[in-house]
């Protein structure tokens, strides 16, 4: 519905010759035709009863469609496995860590809190039951199917209230509501539905707000906005991909804003600070408003999760103290100098290891070691593991805390040795430094400097107490400064397999961090060992999800692994590839994640015919050339062109993404596809609209929104009407076709199989 | 400017240039200011200023290019090691001297001219160039470097006279060559034997060729239309054939000619026949001939290295029978029989010899790695075998047991003596196919060991029934699976040294040459030796499989986690000049060459980049209220001298921030060139109006800054000497690793 800037004001400057160019600057003529008005009136009742009877008569269906065997089957399918969890987590209230932002997995939580499940089952692998982990797995799974519901709807409502007309919104909601990936992903326990409603509804109310443009600041025109707000704001919330809405709903914004500023403007020109008005009202509803709802959800997120739980490990030691019964910290003790300290590399869990052997003269791409003795990382408990902490100066006092930046020296209680690192290039690395173990001799003479090692403590203060186990340091060698490090190749045979220690350069990199576990010279009883209860304590909101954002980011952007069932996004608009969700052999049911082939390929047909048409009226009005009346060509822009743009910024952007990705990211877009396809059969099939005079009247703008029953009064519309039954019937056919895969039952014969690999989907039981 | 058609005849543009007129008074030059318009220049009594007006556009050029002469050689022998990555340029310029055939990522145009000037040097290719190694006395390594910094010299007068084709006045003109010639980071580049200075040479070659192309379009269809037609066409198959990254510079041409061309499509005075012409002389002179260019490159490629190299493996075996001293196709024994030894090169563009070693998959089935490998060693050996099911080979026997069409074989790898295999479990990269895997040995196996082979066309026979050397294509389908084996060009993870994954795919599909093989190389003493290398392979065929290998390895090339590079940095860090590069190493008796910028221009053309949005946008929304503030000449200028180096700043900067391989400072090097002139732009567009007093002012202060800094980090182009912690000065931060702690 934005009113783009681009045609219009191209026209404006192009010398066609036309008439049009002028009448697209609507006149600011502020009176309607009286006469208009009260047809409208009166016929404004029977008018609107037949799109609302269609409305009742297609979210029945969806419902219907939706909810048809939800409880088969009774077991984890696919991404039940994670989404099922978290909302278990979420009833247990035991921390865990995901890539989503959480008001998708809230709203499952809600929904189990609802029917009084506590969370004891974790969902862990596909195929478990419900039936025998006692699981009220329906009502997981009605949430979905009736957002998915919902959206059927929502969709309906867009192209009714973009005033297009009846067989137009039934095609475009008809696709959505016959499509079997919409069915087979708002049927399950999974984010999509929550996120392809929330992004429909940004669109619908959105135009909503844009229809009462001519009524700025009223009540109504907030309201939209706000909700126009909220919606986005749940979209981003369940998945980053709902970025997407923004991008949408901004450029439409931003033109919209254009023609704002437009000097020229039909309703005359606004001055400055009215603009500045509108532009601070859009960005408080659209931006402001949608953040913050964006970090209520988190703040509820951490009011919830107030236990100690899986996802510790992702957050810092700061943040796992505000989690109740966090056993590992409860064990942090301070260290002090001449403790014996086992210490842990975080990312690979090994030890800090050395023993008698040393390296071999020569290794195997023939550089030379300093055949100093081995230093290792070891994963398995052992008392090679000790190391004893000794001061730099030599102090002998005992008692003495250690703190954030002293220089320490490390000695290897087994061998006596001391722990050294110097410019020897390390067994696998040319660029890194060796670390080895010298006697005490040696390491407080001729190589003090040597073994002087920096306990540099991750975000700690200067004074900071060095701690075991929620201390995480870095230890930098302090002449050369690099720092020490690890990696998961396993030494060779001389190395007895274990990993290689040795010194980065580059201090930076978070897999530098180690961990003092344990003080293994304290007795069990000894009085340090007894500290007071510990209080949970507490951290703004703002900083642990500043810690949580970017630790979501961190780790969204390492998801490249492969699986089986990924696509890439030029697979998506054709319907090349599926996703098995789940099989059942003894049965031969299963659950393939697939669109209506039929309905899909028209779509995306449809999205090629849509941008063939804009070309070929760019390039006619090039050359002169004007063959489309100003109303088409503006419904054709604008509104269409909306949807065409929900569907371009939904379904381009993943392209450039890195991660692993599947089917299911294409439905939003999808569902914009299906808007375009609606308009189009319009455009396509419609008759000559009536006059813009009839309608306007002589000098009419279009201050007001026309209805489609107004733009089309008095003509036949039977060729939209046999398209629009065409395009249902193939779309039942598809539908019906592939229900077996969607619904996971009935099993299929071979043949059946067979017959339903269209684009050779890899289907199971072909066999 | 549309009415100015008269002016600029073109045919002495010097003048013609001057005459244009532009909003401003154009004599405002930074020096004695004289607002006289040269219009009305009469020659009789010529005034000192007026004999500065004349000559300027001789002697400032020249000026500058001594400076830049100067700059660019001054020293240049000084250090005597291979430095940087004059290990991998000067080695491969050594293969064109050697005649050796080699394999490299980058088109062969720039390599062939540092071969070119190891010729002129008179060395003769013997050396290796090691990284850090000292020249040996016959090298004259001093005048390769000088050859290389031609080209970065040669930059500076061209980018004087780009920005005076940009309409810019004088002292902005001056400015941008300053700029240039002032830049620290383009002197270092410049004077080592790289390829860098010839990219950047190519990419402000082209721009100042679009310029001058630009400035002709009034005289469409003249000579000299078509002479810069032509010589953008041509800088920019040049530029490309050095470096793909070229192909920004290109785009941005490419984005020009459509803008034009939509233009000229849209006037609809201009009759059709006129208009395809247009677009048929583009077509000709900005893709044909470029492609040309590129083409040649390679036929020159493959022309001059006609031996044998360390490169050979990358091409089809047809390609190798064909290089001197190849063992390809010699004395190989034509037909294939059962106790054959054999290497076996996938076909596909780019493909590689099917390879095995002892390390095993991480994951899947955790057997023995299965790979495409294009560096000849043992592990690429195979052993042609009877199935199963079939009388076992007996190396006793005399009898010869053909294989052909339909053959059911095994394949046993000769160095670990396991069977080519495949089974039900998803390949490692693409899940979709089942992995490949070399498992059991001669008694340990079953039937999933089996390959039929199932021949493709053969060069030389339509007999299908024996698998002949080098000329038979073949697929081999896993008679159990249904599947075909197939190397699909996607590299392994680190864990198998980056090689090439190997997978049998259930799609059957004849003709994807993925899935064809050929024997290369074969050993049986029982069979006489013959010569199959007697067919050539076409030229066209092996530019694209040449130019397919270069992209595969390319795509190679991404960032490690495993792998520690310090020398690396990221997209975001260039502009705001947040690293440099050490070049060698930093011993106190090596001579330490410190990749950084002129931190003004750096800075100062990144700001200029945002100031133009700002400026953009201001007018944009000021038009939109209704203020005329610019006449179509203005509008001109900010279109093709301010936005258009902005775009190209764009087109050359944001493939870097996505692509994922690894990037390094100097990849920002040609996106720096656009920003500077972006940045005289705007200064020439601040100042162009302002009085002589505010102008000389600023400018100088600008000069100064800008020698100034340049001065103070020459050291680091021109070599620091003796202990880095002298030169602790320049270390402005702590990223600035130009001393050590």
């Amino acid at each position: 519905m934005a009113r783009s800037s681009t045609p219009q004001g191209s026209l404006r400057q192009r010398n066609v010759g036309s008439k049009k160019g002028e009448s697209t600057v609507s006149s600011p003529e502020p009176d309607i035709s009286k006469l208009a008005k009260a047809t409208q009136k009166k016929t404004k009742v029977d008018n609107e009863r037949d799109y609302k009877i269609a409305l009742a008569i297609i979210t029945a269906l969806a419902f219907v469609t939706r909810f048809w065997g939800i409880s088969h089957p009774n077991e984890v399918v696919f991404d039940e496995v994670h989404f099922g969890k978290f909302a278990s987590y979420y009833l247990e209230r035991t921390y865990f860590f995901d890539v989503h932002p959480p008001f998708g997995k809230l709203l499952f939580a809600f929904m189990g809190w609802l029917v009084g499940y506590d969370g004891h089952f974790h969902f862990e692998n596909i195929g478990d039951s419900y039936i025998d982990n006692k699981v009220p797995y329906v009502a997981f799974r009605a949430l979905p199917a009736i957002l998915g519901a919902l959206t059927v709807s929502v969709t309906y409502l867009i192209m009714w209230e973009s005033g297009y007309s009846l067989p137009a919104c039934i095609v475009a909601a008809s696709l959505v509501l016959l499509d079997n990936a919409h069915i087979g992903q708002t049927r399950l326990i999974l984010l999509d539905a929550t996120l392809v409603l929330a992004m429909a509804c940004s669109l619908l109310f959105y135009i909503k707000f844009y229809k009462l443009r001519h009524q700025p600041f009223s009540k109504k025109w907030w309201k939209w906005l706000i909700l126009t707000g909220f919606a986005l704001s749940c979209d981003i919330s369940v998945k980053y991909v709902g970025l997407f809405a923004f991008v949408t709903i901004g450029s439409a914004v931003l033109i919209d804003l254009w023609d704002l500023l437009d000097v020229n403007r039909a309703k005359g020109a606004l001055s400055i600070p009215e603009f500045g008005k509108h532009f601070a009202a859009r960005a408080f509803g659209l931006i402001i408003m949608p953040f913050i709802f964006y970090l209520f959800w988190f703040q509820v997120h951490f009011t919830i999760l107030n236990r100690s739980g899986p996802g510790d490990d992702f957050m810092t030691p700061e943040f796992q103290e505000t989690l109740s019964d966090n056993v590992m910290l409860a064990n942090s003790l301070d260290i002090q100098y001449y403790d014996t300290l086992t210490i842990r590399h975080k990312e690979t869990k090994a030890y800090l290891h050395s023993h008698e052997d040393h390296y071999p003269l020569r290794y195997d791409d023939g550089r030379v070691s300093s055949q100093g003795q081995q230093v290792t990382g070891y994963p398995y408990n052992d008392t090679n593991n000790h190391w004893q902490i000794l001061p730099a100066d030599g102090n002998q006092e005992t008692g003495r805390n250690i703190l954030n930046h002293d220089l320490v020296r490390l000695r290897h209680l087994a061998t006596d040795k001391i722990l050294l690192s110097h410019d020897v290039a390390s067994p696998y690395y040319p660029t890194n430094q060796e670390f080895t173990a010298v006697s005490a001799e040696d390491a407080l003479g001729k190589r003090a400097n040597d073994t002087l090692f920096e306990i540099r403590i991750e975000h700690g203060k200067k004074k900071h107490n060095f701690k075991t186990v929620a201390s995480h340091f870095k230890l930098i060698h302090n002449p050369s400064k690099v720092a020490m490090w690890t990696h998961t190749k396993p030494l060779p045979d001389w190395g007895y397999k274990q990993q290689e220690i040795n010194g980065n350069k580059q201090v930076a990199a978070s897999s530098n961090v180690w961990v003092a576990e344990d003080i293994p010279s304290l007795a069990e009883g000894d009085p340090r060992r007894n500290k007071p209860e510990r209080k949970v304590k507490s951290m703004a909101f703002l900083r642990k999800w500043f810690e949580l954002q970017k630790a979501m980011f961190y780790h969204n952007s390492r998801l490249t692994s492969s699986h089986p069932y990924s696509s890439h996004p030029y697979q998506w608009p054709f319907l090349l590839r599926g996703v098995s969700f789940w099989t059942q052999a003894d049965t031969r049911q299963q659950i393939y994640f697939l669109g209506n082939p039929f309905g899909w390929w028209l779509a995306s047909s449809l999205l090629a015919v849509y941008a063939g048409i804009v070309m070929a009226d760019q390039v006619s009005l090039r050359r002169g050339i004007d063959a489309l009346d100003h109303r088409t060509r503006s419904r054709l822009y604008n509104s269409t062109g909306f949807f065409f743009l929900a569907w371009a910024t939904h379904y381009f952007p993943f392209y450039l993404m890195g991660r692993q990705l599947f089917l299911h990211h294409y439905l939003p877009a999808h569902v914009a596809s299906c808007l375009v396809t609606g308009a189009l059969i319009e455009f396509i099939f419609n008759p000559d609209t009536a006059d813009e005079e009839s309608i306007y009247g002589p000098r009419g703008g279009p201050n007001k929104h026309v209805s489609a029953r107004e733009r089309f009064a008095g003509r036949s519309m039977k060729g939209a009407w046999i398209a629009c039954l065409t395009v249902i019937s193939i779309a039942i056919a598809g539908w019906y076709f592939f229900l077996p895969l969607t619904y996971g039952y009935p099993g299929l014969s071979v043949e059946q199989v067979k017959m339903r690999k269209l684009l050779g989907y890899d289907l199971h039981f072909a066999k | 400017m549309a009415a100015e058609k008269a002016a600029a005849s073109g045919a002495d543009y010097g003048d013609g240039l001057r005459k244009r007129p532009v909003p401003s008074s154009q004599a405002a030059s930074a020096r004695p200011a004289q607002p006289e318009d040269n219009k009305k220049f009469v020659r009789k009594e010529k005034s000192f200023v007026e004999n500065f007006e004349e000559w300027e556009p001789v002697f400032a050029p020249i000026l500058f290019t001594i400076l830049a002469f100067a700059t660019r050689l001054w020293k240049i022998g000084l250090s005597n090691i291979v430095t940087w990555d004059e290990a991998h340029f000067g080695k491969f310029g050594s293969y064109y001297i050697k005649h050796e055939y080699y394999f490299d990522v980058h088109p062969p145009l720039g390599k062939m001219l540092v071969g070119l000037s190891g010729v002129l040097a008179g060395y003769n290719g013997s050396f290796e160039f090691k990284s850090g190694e000292k020249y040996p006395e016959e090298v004259n390594y001093a005048f390769m470097r000088a050859f290389n910094a031609l080209f970065g010299i040669l930059c500076i007068p061209m980018a004087y006279f780009t920005a005076r084709e940009l309409n810019l006045r004088r002292p902005a003109v001056w400015l941008v060559t300053l700029m240039v010639l002032c830049e620290n980071s383009y002197t270092t580049i410049s004077r080592f034997i790289l390829l860098d200075s010839m990219l950047l040479f190519g990419t402000v070659a082209t721009v100042l060729c679009w310029a001058k192309f630009h400035n002709q379009r009034h005289n469409s269809f003249e000579p000299e239309w078509f002479f810069w037609l032509f010589m953008t066409g041509i800088s920019i198959g040049c530029v490309c054939s050095v470096k793909l990254v070229g192909l920004f510079v290109t785009a941005l041409v490419g984005l020009y000619t459509i803008e034009d061309l939509w233009n000229k499509f849209g006037d609809t005075k201009m009759p059709l026949h006129i208009l395809s012409t247009h677009l048929f002389c583009r077509v000709i002179g900005l893709i044909v001939i470029p492609f040309l260019i590129y083409m040649l490159s390679f036929a020159l490629h493959f022309a001059i290295l006609d031996r044998s190299g360390p490169g050979d493996a990358q091409m089809s075996s047809l390609f190798q029978a064909n290089l001197r001293g190849t063992n390809v196709g010699k004395n190989s024994p034509l037909e294939i029989v059962y106790g054959s030894r054999a290497t076996i090169k996938n076909m596909g563009y780019g493909g590689g010899l099917l390879h095995s070693h002892v390390q095993t998959y991480p994951e899947g089935s955790q057997q023995q790695q299965v790979t495409c490998y294009h560096h000849k060693d043992a592990n690429n050996d195979w052993f042609f075998y009877p199935n199963r099911n079939e009388p076992d080979y007996d190396p006793e026997s005399e009898e010869l047991r053909y294989i052909g069409d339909g053959s059911v074989i095994r394949l046993i790898h000769s160095q670990t003596g396991r069977n080519l295999h495949s089974h039900q479990i998803a390949a490692p990269i693409t899940k979709s196919a089942n992995e490949v895997s070399a498992y059991g040995n001669l008694t340990i196996g079953d039937a999933k060991d089996h390959w039929q082979v199932e021949v493709i066309r053969d060069a030389a026979s339509r007999d299908y029934s024996k698998l002949r050397t080098l000329t038979t294509a073949f697929r081999l389908k896993h008679p159990v699976l249904g599947c075909y084996l197939r190397a699909g060009n996607k590299n392994l993870p680190q864990w198998g040294f980056k090689q090439i994954e190997v997978t049998c795919t259930k799609e059957n599909n004849p003709k994807d040459a993925y899935t064809h093989w050929n024997v290369e190389s074969h050993w049986n003493d029982k069979l006489p030796p013959s010569d199959p290398g007697v067919y050539k392979s076409p030229f066209w065929h092996d530019f694209v499989h040449l130019n397919v290998a270069m992209m595969t390895s390319n795509n190679a090339l991404v960032p490690d986690p495993d792998k520690q590079d310090d020398l690396a940095s990221q997209w975001w860090q260039w502009p705001i000049l947040h690293v440099g590069l050490r070049m060698c190493g930093w011993d106190d008796n090596i001579v330490k060459y410190f990749l950084l910028g002129n931190p003004f221009v750096y800075w100062g053309s990144t700001a200029g980049l945002g100031v133009l949005g700002l400026v953009v946008a201001w007018y944009l929304v000021r038009w939109q209220r209704g203020y005329k503030d610019l006449r179509p000449a203005d509008v001109d200028q900010i279109h093709y001298a301010g936005l258009y180096p902005a775009a190209g700043w764009f087109l050359h900067y944001l493939p870097f921030v996505i692509m994922a391989r690894v990037t390094y400072v100097h990849h920002y090097y040609p996106a720096l060139y656009f920003a500077i002139l972006t940045f005289g732009f705007l200064a020439d567009w601040f100042l162009r109006n302002r009085n002589a007093g505010v102008q000389g002012v600023v400018y100088g202060v600008l000069y100064s800054v800008i020698v100034g800094l340049y001065i103070l980090f020459i050291p680091i182009c021109w070599g620091m000497t003796g202990s880095n912690k002298q030169y602790s000065y320049l270390k402005w931060f702590d990223t600035w690793r130009v001393s050590d702690s």
